[in-house]
């Protein structure tokens, strides 16, 4: 798998990130740090204890690295829930969550393999 | 104007009614007033009638009371029973009663005859009467004849003894003519006024006066009297008499000779006698004619003056009523002109809306009926895309007009670069002029100051607007300018006065037209325009715009003869000084036709340090260079127009290059696209190109490459590589690794040295920490735990440290709302970028706010 049959399959944007990012190696050395970036856990972890502060601003930041990386897919779904969550909680955050969830598992899968292919 | 007429009616009715009005209550006004003083007046005269009678009949008394009581002395003192045989006392008693100045005298008998004594015999004309008072004892007064047959008044008074058979005498008589009463009653005054009669019961004379000419009193009423208070005379002779027999008064008017008079009737005492007192109204009738003429005179005079002040008010009021009506009719035409250009602006709105909707409705469905066929697909897309952004700018536009009107348009201040403004209308305008074969020029002249404060995406707008008016209403190969001028500003130092003009040779406009061009809603409405698209707002918002700046704005136009735009503003100059710009002093030759914008090129390139000559033409040019050439004192630089009068800027570069220097850079200069050109131009030896319009700066920017010893080393691109920001500390706020490590990758690679704070309240220590200057700049992330962007850099602001308030905080963030944006500004950062990040934007906010800062 490639990085960009990898960017293919999270639904991302392989031309617009290579434009901003000088090589692929550092698109590659980025996109697998993803993996690790820990504001996913938090946004579970606030949505699930209802603080919704620290769940905006763990959606804010999910938005502001899926611009960097040109995940599209993750970026629109990211970007609905940190404005439904800009104010408070709004009945609509509930199932944009659902929604963050399933593309970040998609995303998170598509990375995986990828590395997986690497190693 | 039915109203109008139904209005005007009313007045002229209700003026006509209230001058009738008036006249006939003044005129009933008169009637009842002369009515009124006639009545009173004949009221007065009928008692000054009884009471002139009164007196005329107390005077009678008293003179015949005195008259009696003077023969009462005589009998009482004279008259004894001895008297008929004492013809000594008779002398005696003839002497006394001459003495008292009667007529006659005389005895009378008890058988009614007389024993005169003197004067001539006596006859009672009524003895009856007469003799019954002489024999109860009464005295009485009555009337007789003489001999002559004349009137005598007799005075009867009864004699002092009884009667005896021989000497039956039972009263002493005496006469005096009737004359003797109407003077000591002066009964016949005068017949104008005031004249009396006294009659008898059966009507005869006693005394008559005035014309008075038969014996009787009724036969005089009968011939004479035409009418007596209205009714036949011989009805006044009953009245009279039954009002003599009961011995009452009596008043009645008549008519006599045509006049009226008035006449009273009273008892005179101690006769048998009846006092007729007339007045004629002649005299009073006079006065009262007098009096109603003056008051009719007064009324009349009243009822005109009224008429007068009523005709002057309703004239007035006629005059105002008639300026309303025209307020009215101008308000009302005015207020459907208003509706009329907004229904008509609806209409050409929803026209204009739906021609480029109509086009995306139907392209989308071409587009789906064919997506298998890419080509057409985005074909379609094209057009899409392009109604799309027209049916944008329409809306724009009217979001904008409403914005306006209800007054919420705000400038937003910062500093522009009017260079930058030029090359950016220049860059928009030319595909469009391009487009219709215009001709497009742009000039400027004496600008001292390139950097100004204004809203540029307003003025933008305002210049925009013209030049696509302009485009618009050229037709093709027409001829567009733009020009720019400087001068000092009588608003001060700190201000720079700019005109701008925009000029065409299109097919102008009317002069009714040109009034109301800064309306809003309105569009030139003949059939030439009514093709060309538009919403007819722009130069409402133009106007608006301008005004909002404080400048002024006019039109010169006329149809056939093109249109010009002059704007004129007072800008305050920029703060921030300008880099210094000097060059090498190069010898440099400036060729253009244009002869001012050589001069003015030529003296911009003498601010900055270089000394140029100047030529109007190709030939001239060549001619310049090859004299230098033997002089061995070779120009460094040439700058040639591309359009010249006669060999063109290329047909010159080729020229000089073959007859003389290979290696001296030759720039062309365009306000066109050159990329037609270019390969052409570069052929033909030209090394470079350079935009108008020439500021300063542009001249500075686009020689300055030139600057470098070899000719080898110009880079290709030479703006493309950025500025130099090696070395430079820049503290980067972000709480998140990923990104934080991306900003670091991409920002090291520039040559920037960086430090990270996880989180607000870290940024601000770390800031605190430092000396001062130590960090060039602060890159904030805005969400971030702890303490957010926004308060990181209001508290490094309000920071007590020479370098808080100067150093330049960029904004980095994930949001890009307008009020995102606005608030990063409140909270006292410069500016803001939005991820991703973008190393290009973001090292030129840097650079640039860094540079201005040093």
């Amino acid at each position: 798998m490639t990085l960009q049959e990898c960017y293919l399959a999270l639904d991302g944007d392989f031309e617009d990130v290579k434009h901003r990012l000088p090589t692929d190696r550092m698109v590659q050395k980025f996109v697998l740090k993803f993996l690790n970036d820990p504001s996913y856990q938090l946004l579970c972890d606030s949505m699930e204890a209802g603080n919704y502060t620290d769940a905006f601003r763990a959606a804010h930041t999910i938005k502001g690295v899926c611009q960097n990386l040109s995940f599209t897919r993750l970026l629109a779904s990211g970007e609905k829930l940190t404005e439904a969550l800009r104010d408070g909680p709004t009945p609509e955050a509930p199932a944009l969550f659902t929604q963050v969830q399933a593309d970040y598992r998609q995303t998170v899968d598509a990375i995986r393999r990828f590395q997986e292919e690497l190693d | 104007m039915k109203e109008r007429n139904k209005t005007t009616r009313f007045l002229k009715i209700s003026l006509a009614l209230i001058l009738v009005f008036s006249v006939s209550i003044f005129s009933a006004l008169a009637i009842f007033l002369n009515q009124q003083s006639a009545k009173t007046i004949h009221e007065v005269g009928r008692m000054y009638m009884s009471t002139t009678s009164e007196q005329i009949a107390m005077h009678f008394e008293t003179t015949m009371n005195l008259r009696l009581s003077q023969m009462e002395v005589l009998v009482s003192t004279v008259v004894t029973e001895s008297i008929h045989q004492d013809e000594e006392q008779k002398e005696i008693l003839i002497q006394n009663a001459q003495a008292r100045g009667f007529d006659h005298l005389a005895f009378y008998r008890m058988d009614g005859t007389f024993e005169t004594l003197y004067g001539s015999p006596l006859h009672v004309t009524d003895p009856e009467p007469f003799l019954n008072s002489m024999h109860n004892r009464e005295s009485k007064v009555a009337i007789g004849t003489d001999e002559a047959g004349n009137n005598v008044i007799l005075l009867g008074v009864p004699a002092g003894h009884t009667p005896t058979p021989e000497h039956s005498c039972v009263a002493l008589v005496a006469g005096l003519p009737v004359s003797y009463i109407s003077e000591t009653l002066s009964l016949n005054e005068n017949a104008e006024h005031i004249y009396s009669f006294i009659i008898r019961q059966d009507g005869s004379f006693v005394i008559r006066t005035s014309d008075a000419t038969r014996e009787n009193y009724f036969d005089r009423v009968r011939s004479l009297y035409e009418s007596v208070d209205g009714e036949d005379p011989e009805r006044y002779i009953e009245n009279l008499s039954q009002a003599m027999e009961k011995q009452e008064d009596y008043a009645a008017e008549f008519v006599i000779y045509g006049d009226s008079r008035q006449v009273y009737c009273t008892k005179l005492t101690q006769s048998e006698w009846y006092l007729l007192t007339f007045m004629p109204y002649k005299a009073l009738d006079r006065i009262v004619t007098g009096t109603t003429t003056r008051w009719t005179a007064v009324l009349l005079g009243a009822c005109a003056l009224v008429i007068v002040v009523l005709l002057a008010v309703f004239v007035k009021y006629f005059q105002m009523t008639k300026q309303q009506m025209r307020a009215l009719v101008r308000a009302q035409r005015e207020a459907e002109s208003a509706n009329r250009a907004k229904s008509e602006f609806l209409s050409n709105m929803s026209h204009d809306i739906r021609t480029p909707m109509n086009a995306i409705v139907g392209m989308t469905a071409i587009a789906t009926a064919n997506l298998d066929n890419k080509q057409q697909v985005q074909n379609c897309l094209k057009k899409i895309t392009m109604s799309s952004k027209h049916l944008l700018g329409l809306i724009n536009d009217v979001l904008d007009m409403s914005k306006i009107e209800s007054g919420k348009m705000t400038l937003n201040m910062d500093q522009v670069s009017l260079r930058e403004v030029m090359d950016g209308i220049v860059s928009i305008i030319q595909p469009q002029v391009k487009l219709k074969s215009q001709q497009f020029n742009v000039f400027i002249k004496d600008i001292s100051v390139e950097n100004v404060c204004c809203d540029s995406v307003r003025l933008n707008q305002v210049l925009l607007n013209f030049l696509s008016n302009a485009i618009k209403f050229t037709p093709e190969k027409g001829s567009i300018s733009l020009s720019l001028d400087e001068a000092e500003s009588p608003k001060g130092e700190d201000y720079v006065r700019v005109f701008l003009q925009v000029k065409d040779n299109g097919i102008g406009m009317t002069p009714e037209f040109k009034e109301k061009i800064f309306e809003s809603f309105t569009r030139e409405d003949s059939t030439r325009v009514r093709k060309t698209e538009g919403t007819g707002l722009g130069m409402a918002i133009t106007k608006c715009i301008i005004d909002a700046m404080g400048g002024t704005i006019e039109v010169i136009s006329a149809p056939g003869q093109g249109t010009e735009f002059n704007v004129v503003l007072d800008l305050e100059k920029a703060t921030v000084e300008e880099v210094d710009m000097i060059l090498p002093s190069w010898n440099m030759l400036v060729v253009d036709d244009d002869r001012q914008l050589c001069e003015s090129t030529v003296s911009s390139l003498l601010s900055i340090g270089v000394n140029a000559d100047w030529a109007l033409s190709g030939e001239d040019a060549v001619e310049m260079v090859e004299k230098r050439h033997a002089r061995r004192d070779d120009y460094q630089i040439i700058m040639l127009d591309w359009k010249l009068p006669g060999i063109d800027g290329i047909a010159t570069a080729r020229e000089i290059r073959r007859r003389v220097a290979e290696d001296v850079p030759i720039l062309l200069i365009s306000a066109y696209d050159w990329s037609d050109i270019e390969e052409e131009a570069r052929a033909a030896g030209v090394t470079g190109f350079i935009a108008k319009p020439l500021f300063r700066s542009t001249l500075f920017y686009g020689l300055k490459p030139y600057a470098v010893d070899s000719p080898d080393e110009i880079p290709e691109n030479p703006l493309e590589k950025g500025p130099d920001l090696t070395g430079k500390h820049i503290l980067l706020a972000e709480d998140n690794d990923l990104n934080w490590e991306i900003a670091e990758e991409l920002l090291s690679d520039m040559g920037l040295e960086l430090d990270r704070a996880e989180n607000g309240q870290a940024c601000l220590e770390m800031f605190q920490q430092t000396e001062p200057h130590h960090y060039d700049a602060i890159l904030m992330d805005i969400r971030m735990p702890i303490m957010t962007g926004y308060e990181a850099a209001q508290a490094i602001r309000a920071l007590e440290r020479e370098d808080a308030a100067k150093i330049p905080i960029i904004a980095m963030t994930a949001d890009a709302f307008s009020e995102d944006i606005k608030r990063c500004l409140n909270c006292g950062m410069n500016a803001h970028v939005a991820k991703p990040i973008d190393v290009r934007e973001v090292v030129r906010l840097l650079a640039k706010y860094i540079y201005a800062e040093s």
